[in-house]
């Protein structure tokens, strides 16, 4: 369902994602995990088609990112921590304008709309404009914003961030219901706990590599860890001592080369 | 087309809520304008009426030294002579209390019975409006007392009057009632025309564009299965439809006002605003070309910016850029604009409106003016699409 191979991306001489291969398929969680800055966010960009990749390539439901990025766009939902409305807008109108632009249209949307409502319990400001909402009220319509077409990929990008016990229970029920379906569901997170809680495959990210990739289970037995957080902080810990050295390396070599 | 017709549909909605847009967009031009402008010209009326009728405080040293002239000034409407010692005349024109001071000479009377000429001094401050305007008005009136003076002695040597004047010159306008409103309101319509082109999209740009980053919105918009193009093209159209009403709205509202009040003219004539249709058309036609054109640019300008206040901030050097050489060739008087001028963007359209308001229709020039406006709306839209698709403007945080 969802084949990264070799995916690269630079930002002149940064290099934000460093060739990174992994593979999710239908019906699981899969874990994107990583600290801050580790390029979860680019490599969820350059998925969805938003960013173009610099190297390597990723399918999506069969699509090239490459060669099909509209075919892409239309099989994934993609909910990143940008969850901004428009203010004048009513949630439903939210909604029904990016339906629209996903190619729905009439009945169909409008029952698709009011489906998502009731899943996601919006039934109380559905009709009210978006600009007082709460941010659990507006985490709640941009996730119903980036599924509304239905998609097979789902990719959600730190989506109990910022929300009460209640608000996130609702995500996580839906992202489990979405497993049961039969949907890709991409938990891109550095929350250790509710990653483990939930994710069948991880990939952990680390300065830009994967470091670490399988089940839950496949990473604890490599790493010698209890849980997750602790595997994580090993192997992070451990690419960590790693890049030091290199570093280091590098450093006595430039030094040598001076001398001469 | 459909997902074009969709943003365009949103942005507009959208934008009709917002009450930025409705002020700028439609408020200003239907009511504000034509109030101000208005206003303006009858503000300008009164304070020359009121000038008109305003009594002259006039004074002299002494009344006993010229009686005849003095007599004559006593018979002038709203004028008040007195006397005053000529050590403190100007501190009296300094502080408002007295407009003119006459110089005459003790001699005056004699000088004036031996027929010999009499120099008065006619002492007022031109850095003082009251006084200046006075001193118009006095030099007027002792040019005819001059006049009747010499009339009366010819006629007691026996001469007419008529024998010192060889020619009688007479003014006569050749310009129509068309040509004279035309040129009074071609100092100000064209401008407007611009102003207006601007203004009207200024807002609803600077939302779709820059305010779609600052809400945290556009990502989410550049997941959707639609080209750039398209998302771009239904928000640029927003934009466009938004600066035709705002320059339809303030043509129509100028165009009732101009007539429902006529403002004087210059010489004290009424104003008359008499337009073909066909002039109107395409002076609307031109209008929306320039409207189109600037939604294109400002959408260009606002992309680049990631909020509502860097746009700004854009915006305003690029209004004063768009304004700037307009008002300078809009000022020049009797301009004649050569045949290249008409492809220079924005001053084209007020080349071509002046030239419609004279009743004068160049086709070289409108269709140099249209094809001009039209190439710089394509290549506005192209650079919009591009920036649109540039990762670096999108995503800068």
């Amino acid at each position: 369902m969802l084949v990264v191979k070799n995916l690269t991306k630079r930002f002149g001489d940064i290099v934000a994602v460093d060739s990174i291969s992994f593979e999710a398929h239908e019906g699981e969680i899969f874990g994107l995990l990583g600290p801050n800055g580790a390029g979860k966010t680019t490599t969820i960009r350059v998925i969805a088609t938003v960013l173009e990749a610099t190297g390597g390539t990723a399918e999506v439901a069969g699509f090239d990112i490459r060669k099909n990025p509209e075919d892409v766009r239309r099989n994934i939902g993609v909910l990143t921590a940008d969850i901004g409305l428009y203010d004048r807008f009513t949630a439903r109108e939210n909604l029904r304008y990016f339906g629209e632009l996903y190619g729905l249209g009439g009945e169909k949307l409008e029952k698709r709309i009011d489906e998502l409502i009731h899943v996601l319990d919006m039934g109380r400001f559905a009709d009210r404009r978006a600009g007082k909402f709460s941010t659990g009220m507006k985490q709640k319509v941009a996730i119903a914003r980036s599924i509304v077409h239905d998609p097979k990929v789902i990719i959600f990008d730190e989506p109990t961030a910022g929300l009460d016990v209640l608000a996130s229970q609702t995500v996580v029920r839906f992202m489990k219901n979405a497993r049961e379906m039969g949907k890709l569901v991409v938990l891109s997170t550095h929350n250790m706990h509710d990653a483990e809680k939930l994710s069948d495959h991880v990939a952990i990210l680390h300065r830009s590599k994967l470091v670490t990739t399988g089940s839950v289970s496949e990473v604890l037995q490599r790493a010698g860890a209890a849980n997750l957080e602790d595997a994580f902080i090993k192997i992070v810990g451990d690419d960590e001592a790693k890049s030091t050295e290199r570093a280091r390396e590098l450093e006595q070599l430039a030094k040598a080369g001076k001398k001469k | 087309m459909k997902e074009i017709y969709t943003v365009w549909k949103k942005e507009l909605l959208d934008n009709l809520r917002d009450r930025r847009t409705l002020l700028t967009a439609v408020l200003m031009p239907i009511v504000l304008m034509p109030v101000i402008l208005i206003g303006t010209f009858k503000l300008q009326e009164y304070t020359i009426k009121r000038a008109e009728e305003k009594v002259i405080t006039i004074a002299v040293d002494s009344k006993q030294s010229a009686p005849t002239l003095i007599s004559y000034l006593e018979s002038q409407d709203k004028l008040q002579l007195s006397e005053v010692p000529p050590d403190i005349f100007e501190s009296k024109i300094d502080d408002g209390s007295l407009n003119i001071y006459l110089g005459i000479p003790e001699t005056f009377e004699s000088d004036f019975s031996a027929e010999k000429p009499v120099e008065i001094k006619v002492y007022h401050k031109s850095s003082n409006v009251d006084s200046s305007s006075a001193s118009q008005r006095v030099m007027v009136m002792l040019q005819v007392f001059n006049q009747q003076s010499a009339a009366q002695r010819l006629g007691t040597k026996g001469i007419p009057p008529e024998a010192l004047m060889s020619i009688i010159p007479t003014p006569e306008d050749t310009a129509t009632t068309q040509e004279r409103g035309g040129f009074f309101i071609g100092f100000l319509l064209p401008m407007f025309l611009v102003i207006f082109a601007i203004t009207g999209g200024m807002y609803i740009a600077i939302d779709v564009s820059a305010g779609e980053k600052e809400r945290k919105t556009l990502e989410a918009l550049l997941f959707v299965p639609v080209s750039r193009f398209k998302l771009v093209m239904g928000k640029y159209l927003a934009v466009a439809t938004t600066s035709t009403v705002t320059i339809i709205l303030s043509l129509g509202s100028l165009y009732t006002a101009f007539k429902a009040f006529p403002p004087s003219g210059l010489l004290g004539d009424e104003v008359v605003i008499d337009l073909s249709i066909g002039a109107i058309g395409i002076m609307l036609l031109v209008g929306i070309i320039l409207a189109i054109m600037f939604a294109g640019m400002l959408l260009s300008v606002a992309i680049f910016a990631k909020s509502y206040k860097e746009a700004q901030n854009y915006i305003s050097p690029f209004y004063l850029v768009a304004i700037f050489p307009i008002a300078i060739v809009n000022s020049i008087p009797d301009f004649k604009p050569t045949e290249p001028l008409f492809i220079v963007p924005g001053v084209n359209a007020v080349f071509v409106v002046k030239e419609l308001l004279l009743g004068v229709f160049d086709v070289t020039h409108i269709l140099i003016t249209i094809g001009s406006l039209l190439f710089f709306a394509v290549t506005a839209i192209v650079i919009a699409t591009k920036i649109y698709s540039k990762e670096g403007i999108l995503f800068r945080d």
